[in-house]
């Protein structure tokens, strides 16, 4: 799970735009590479190539997903996202909670042939953890205090506390297992990883092609080859698709979807984790009180901002979105929509007159932002609350919402598998994105830390309904729905598994027949 | 007399010059100027988790620590030694990109061009032939359409049932260089040749008009024609001929503007061209790449301008002449 | 006026097309529209045209035809404010600059190479991308793109003028330049720029349409024709009106502009008259 992509969000500029991605091509393909007993090109449409080709560093919906073929992690998802082992074959907690020890597969190589161990991953580690490698999941290891590797097969992590979130931390890619004698400038230019695929040809802008691993530790991928071809605008790759010249590809947009449904390709959709949210700032004027926050909340209509903005694709969701501990839409304080109460809760605030709340929103970065600003200000109107709304090109957003300077900001939100990798940074008060959402408190402080030391997934799942009970019941953030990912494929094209987390960790499944 | 010209050489020259680091300045300035950084534009709203040491790091990474000034004459004087930068994103350095992207924007303006030529020239002389007549009208139609009917609207429309209807989109295919495979290239260049040819087409066709009408009111068609020059003759050879002078000016004009002109296009077709590079650097906030390729289209646009005056001085005969 | 309307077949066609135009944009303007241009309506959504709804109904169950309405009176604004801030900074541009030559005319004519050679799309483009995004700016790009164009235009004639008697005369008898200028040489060449103009709102307009089409023109809601297109572009076999219809009034747009441009030229540009 890409972190920048997928949790950060309504942002990653080219996120929405880059999120077609994937097709798989049929026979035209010659089965170069030598790569044992042929199995074809699959051709995927992609908006825009990686932009950096240094896993630590991706955060692109493209990026992440090219190289998530390429490298491999300790963890690993499986399609229902749970976590299952990857590199390392089995981990064990000591009783206390604060050692954690890895059982590291063997006989895996990297894509020079060098042999995988423990050296690699204790390098990777520290060296993500270093700030100076400016690697984004740095703050996922703050938990970390030393790596050690008393054989090539073991990693011993010494924690400073318990850490549960830490296996499912470790599952993305932004976490990869990188040789310890590679830079990132040699990565740069030549990708060496552990995964079902290695670089092969780069045209840049215009094409980049996988090779099937037949070194790879797992299941060996079924096609030869993965072109991710660039087709910059979107419907463009609804055309391409039509004319059968691109075989997979992902949108996030329904319309879009709609357009290409039909003839040979066929459309699924899956529920997404990234989630559409009316994000408060509860350090500015009148939304520091809580009631007139909980009024907003009151106020708006969930199923209709869906209906409206996004086509009805979608369902309204609380906080948390990761399936295993989905939290219920309907425990919040108005789950419909009661404008008396909404007034109530301005009076109790003493501003029955009304208040305006300025709210940025981008253009361009995921289809609905505009059409649900628009949404959610018809609807507060009528609360006599304000959303003075401000369109802004991505680049402006992201500068803004990285200063948090907004009262409110229409977003589309990443969530994650884990919870805790979810909100800790958000909603703890140590947090590395806590001055963007504006709220924390001891409470939800001392229930992240409880999350964190419990094991047991039902104590856990309990503990992560009171966190998100907790966020509604004091509307730091309006949580509004999840849409879809829309995965078109050629009718050839046969055993692809669409994740909720939008990955395309399953390409090594897929065939073209 | 030579000093005379040599000295307008050098001004000319030097005018130039001036203009390219004016240019160098104004792209500079307005990158800048665009919020965002390479930073956000590559992590998005996840920059926002940053530490200092890790933005300090990453802000040495992409040279975004250096002064303004500094980052400026370093990149212009790197130009000169043929060191245009290097994108991060693409791994190539920036000369490399271009020298891909450039032939390819290249190609698609000459093909434009020739086919805007093609219908150009003829309807415009068939227009003068007869001014107010029905060939006159059917001109006018075909220029009207040309000026007004916007490339985007053409491009997508065109894209989207040749590829619905017919199944035939040679452009999702991947590009293919002229070279590795001419015929697929050739089909590639098709429909964004025929879009941007269509467009241009009016600029040319009115300026034949008008020049043709122009030329043949002049004495010197009426003597030949008095001298007796056979009718297919005294329309190329007098009329056409004399009338280019015009037609390679906006030739000229319309090519160096296709040079980055081409974008919306190239980005419908998906082809690799300057102009989605620029796009692209802009988007992704590549300074090195956006200045040094705007750069590149300027100068250009500026050799386009000064070929075209040569052309004149040769084509046209009052020139000639003298 | 009304010589251009004797005139010039061309340019009373154009002048119905706008007249035509100029009153849908009115509606729009005065709020007579039939429906909320921007208020979504699920249930009505992708309605064919019919009596109730003209143009049909979008994605979002807005009626096309407001839509539309609102598209040219916004795109119809833009290019107005744009392509007069450009004439005005323009045409003084190249009255002073061929009027006093010299510094002021070296000064100038740098700036409009600068401008010149860079494509005039990036440049709009890029400067859409720096300023904050309103439909003003998105004004104030494109003007910025059109002013060496005035400028070339004006200085030209200027230049020739400033060597008629009866200027030199004028600047003998020891008026101020300023007087000059505006007195003896601006209606002397205002022939020119109105042509300019005719043509030159008509690239705005389109220029206005391929910026919204980059997702750069005028912000959503407000809608825009260019920016119509583009969400409409795929739906041309689901709701093929809502691609004809923005599309068609852009191109009628724009042909009414170009013809009156032409009529314009007809029957103002000296070089033409009595030709026909």
């Amino acid at each position: 799970m890409p972190r920048g992509a997928l949790s950060a969000v309504g942002i990653a500029a080219a996120l929405s735009l880059a999120l077609t991605s994937c097709s798989s091509s049929s026979g035209s393909a010659p089965s170069a590479a030598g790569s044992a007993q042929g199995g074809g090109t699959l051709v995927v449409g992609v908006t825009s190539d990686p932009d950096t080709l240094f896993p630590w560093k991706a955060t692109q919906f493209t990026t992440v997903n090219v190289l998530q073929n390429l490298y491999g992690t300790l963890t690993e998802f499986d399609k229902d996202l749970n976590v299952v082992p990857g590199l390392a074959e089995s981990w064990q907690a000591s009783e206390d909670g604060k050692t954690l020890t890895f059982k590291l597969r063997q006989g895996v190589t990297f894509a020079d042939g060098s042999a995988f161990d423990s050296a690699d991953v204790k390098a990777s580690l520290e060296k993500i953890k270093d700030e100076k490698t400016a690697a984004v999941a740095a703050a996922s290891l703050s938990s970390v205090e030393s790596v050690e590797a008393p054989d090539p097969n073991t990693v011993v992590l010494e924690l400073s506390g318990p850490d549960s979130a830490l296996p499912a931390n470790l599952a993305t890619v932004n976490m990869a297992m990188l040789s310890s004698d590679d830079t990132e400038e040699e990565l740069n230019a030549k990708p060496n990883g552990t995964g079902p695929f290695t670089l092969g040809k780069r045209v840049a802008n215009q094409s980049l092609t996988l090779t099937r691993n037949d070194k790879y530790w797992n299941e060996k991928a079924k096609v030869a080859s993965v072109e991710f071809r660039v087709i910059p605008d979107e419907s463009s790759i609804v055309s391409a698709m039509q004319s059968g010249n691109v075989q997979l590809a992902v949108f996030n947009d329904p319309l879009v979807a709609q357009t290409a449904q039909g003839g040979t390709v066929n459309v699924a959709k899956t529920p997404q984790l990234n989630y559409h949210v009316l994000q408060l700032n509860a350090q500015r004027g009148d939304l520091k009180d809580v009631n007139v926050r909980l009024a907003i909340q009151c106020a708006i209509d969930r199923k209709q901002v869906l209906d409206t903005a996004a086509l009805g694709e979608g369902e309204v969701v609380g906080p948390i979105t990761a399936p295993a501990y989905k939290s219920d839409p309907n425990k919040r304080p108005c789950p419909t929509r009661d404008l008396a109460k909404a007034a109530d809760y301005l009076a109790k605030a003493g501003k029955s007159g009304g208040v305006t709340v300025k709210t940025i929103v981008s253009q361009g970065e995921y289809a609905t932002s505009v059409n649900e600003a628009q949404n959610l200000k018809a609807q507060l109107a009528e609360a006599k609350i304000n959303l003075d709304l401000e369109v802004l090109e991505s680049g402006a957003f992201v500068d803004r919402w990285v200063a948090a300077d907004f009262d409110a900001a229409v977003a589309l939100n990443g969530g994650r598998p884990e919870p805790d990798g979810s909100y800790a940074r958000y909603f703890t008060s140590d947090g590395n994105l806590n001055k963007v959402a504006g709220y924390s408190s001891p409470k939800l402080d001392e229930l992240f830390a409880e999350g964190k030391a419990t094991t047991d997934q039902a104590a856990r799942k309990a503990i992560y309904d009171q966190v998100a009970a907790e966020l509604e019941n004091n509307a730091p953030w309006i949580w509004l729905f999840s849409g879809y990912t829309y995965t078109a494929t050629a009718a050839n094209v046969q055993g692809f598994v669409p994740m909720a987390s939008g990955s395309l960790q399953y390409l090594r499944t897929t065939s073209v027949g | 007399m030579r000093a005379l010209v040599r000295n307008r050489v050098v001004r000319r020259v030097a005018g130039t010059v001036g203009t390219l680091f004016g240019v160098a300045v104004f792209v500079f300035v307005m990158l800048r100027a665009i919020p965002g950084n390479q930073i956000t534009a590559n992590l998005g709203t996840e920059a926002a988790a940053l530490t200092p040491a890790q933005q300090q790091a990453l802000e040495r990474y992409y040279g975004l620590d250096q002064p303004l000034v500094t980052q400026f004459f370093s990149w212009l004087g790197n130009m000169f030694t043929g060191n245009f930068g290097y994108s991060a994103r693409a791994q190539q350095s920036v000369l490399d990109l271009t020298l891909q992207s450039l032939p390819v924007t290249f190609e698609l303006a000459v093909f434009s061009i020739v086919l805007a030529l093609l219908i150009g020239v003829p309807l415009g002389m068939l227009a003068a032939s007869r001014t107010n007549s029905v060939r006159d009208a059917a001109g006018q139609v075909v220029s009207l359409a040309g000026l007004s009917i916007p490339a985007f609207l053409l491009a997508t429309t065109l894209l989207t049932v040749f590829a619905a209807s017919f199944g035939f989109n040679p452009n999702g295919q991947g590009f293919v260089p002229f070279f590795a495979d001419p015929l697929l290239n050739l089909q590639q260049m098709l429909l964004p040749s025929l879009v941007l040819g269509f467009g241009i087409a009016a600029p040319i066709l009115r300026t034949t008009r008008t020049a043709v009408l122009e030329v043949r009111s002049n004495d010197f068609v009426r003597t030949a024609r008095a001298k007796g020059v056979p009718e297919r003759r005294l329309q190329v050879r007098h009329v056409l001929g004399n009338a280019l002078v015009p037609i390679v000016t906006m030739t000229g004009l319309q090519f160096g503007y296709l040079l980055g002109g081409a974008v919306v296009v190239e980005q419908i077709f998906s082809v690799p061209g300057i102009g989605r590079q620029v796009l692209l650097g802009i988007q992704q906030k590549e300074y090195a790449v956006v200045q040094s390729t705007v750069l590149v289209i300027a100068l250009a646009f500026v050799i386009v301008n000064l070929l075209t005056d040569v052309l004149y001085r040769i084509i046209d005969p009052r020139v000639r002449a003298s | 006026m009304t010589a251009l309307l004797r005139r010039s077949p061309a340019g009373l066609a154009g002048v119905v097309i706008l007249v035509v135009l100029a009153m849908v944009a009115l509606l729009s303007f005065l709020g007579l529209l039939p429906y909320d241009p921007i208020a979504q309506n699920p249930p009505s959504r992708f309605l064919a045209p019919s009596g109730e709804h003209l143009f049909g109904t979008d994605q979002f169950g807005r009626d096309v035809f407001s839509r539309v309405a609102a598209g040219v009176g916004n795109s119809a604004l833009i290019a107005v404010v744009a392509v007069a801030f450009s004439t005005l900074v323009g045409t003084l541009g190249g009255l002073v600059s061929g009027f006093y030559r010299g510094f002021a005319d070296g000064a100038i004519g740098g700036v409009t190479n600068v401008l010149f050679a860079f494509p005039p799309l990036l440049l709009a483009l890029s400067l859409a991308s720096v300023l904050e995004r309103n439909w003003f700016t998105v004004a104030v790009a494109i003007a910025i793109v059109y002013v060496p164009i005035f400028i070339r235009v004006t200085r030209g004639p200027v230049l020739s003028l400033r060597e008629i008697e009866y200027v030199k005369a004028a600047v003998s008898t020891g008026q101020s330049r300023w007087q000059i200028m505006f007195r003896h040489v601006l209606p002397n060449i205002t022939s020119i720029i109105v042509i300019q103009v005719a043509l030159s709102l008509s690239w705005a307009v389109l220029t206005e349409a391929s910026l919204s089409f980059l997702g750069l023109g005028t912000p959503p809601p407000a809608p825009s024709l260019g920016s119509m297109i583009f969400e409409a572009r795929s739906l041309v076999f689901i709701a093929p009106w809502t691609l004809i219809a923005p599309g068609a009034v852009v191109v009628a747009l724009v042909v009414g502009l170009n013809l009156l441009g032409d009529g314009l030229r007809d029957t103002l540009d000296p070089r033409n008259r009595g030709k026909r």
